[in-house]
């Protein structure tokens, strides 16, 4: 299930949720949650707005479950974005995957946090406490790691 | 009573304030590719310019820039992405 809201969310409530849903098949449940932080280095956050391009948001997350579900043993996935604005350490976005075993809960967790960063269509306008105002840039490790996650040519 | 042919274009975040809209309808005849139209759109909005660092989406799909543009098609366009 993929959600993109500006409402905030209850990660315990998602949680039981899922574990209810899945209960007796899953023995393992992995969850991310990511806030909003100081994003430039000598400057706080005052405000974070969150753009967003309706309908392929939810498309892309959608497929990168599918994804998961192809590589890995997943029983249940959910991914909650936040968009709208939002405050310094507010929740953005959660991720929670339940398997039977956890290698494949740990593993399609990181992966859709990962490949969420370079592939869903979400830009982050960060106002600094100083009323200065910028568009966040991607940054090159977001990039690299989930290039980490490719399926090598002779295996895919 | 035939229809232009055209294409949806949206424009996103930094792109969208740069270029001062955020949807437009465009007449477009006949295919063009990604990066073709992208030299387009750096003359009609030089503010945008070097267009061929911003991403494509063509009917809510990543599009790498040889993809053909085909008329009736939604064309996003933006900076690389930046949420999670």
């Amino acid at each position: 299930m993929v959600l993109v809201q500006e409402a905030d969310f209850d990660s315990a409530a998602l949680i039981a949720g899922m574990r209810q849903r899945t209960a007796g098949k899953a023995g393992a449940l992995v969850s991310f949650t990511g806030y909003v932080r100081d994003y430039a280095e000598n400057a706080q956050t005052h405000t974070l707005f969150l753009e967003h391009y309706p309908g392929m948001c939810e498309r892309e997350i959608e497929a990168l479950c599918a994804t998961a579900r192809e590589r890995w043993d997943v029983q249940d996935c959910l991914v909650v974005h936040r968009v709208g604005e939002l405050h310094n350490a507010d929740q953005i976005v959660f991720v929670a995957v339940a398997s039977a075993h956890r290698g494949d809960s740990f593993r399609a967790c990181e992966f859709l946090i990962d490949a969420l960063k370079t592939r869903a269509p979400f830009w982050k306008r960060e106002t600094l406490a100083s009323g200065d105002r910028f568009w966040v840039q991607q940054r090159d490790e977001d990039a690299e790691k989930t290039g980490q996650w490719a399926v090598p040519r002779d295996q895919a | 009573m035939a229809t232009t042919p055209s294409i949806k274009v949206l424009y996103f975040a930094q792109v969208a304030e740069l270029a001062g809209l955020r949807e437009e309808v465009q007449t477009l005849a006949s295919p063009i590719s990604g990066a073709e139209w992208l030299s387009g759109l750096e003359i009609r909005h030089p503010q945008l310019a070097p267009a061929a660092r911003l991403k494509l989406a063509i009917n809510q799909q990543h599009a790498p820039h040889h993809t053909l543009i085909q008329p009736g098609d939604e064309v996003a366009v933006f900076e690389p992405v930046t949420g999670g």
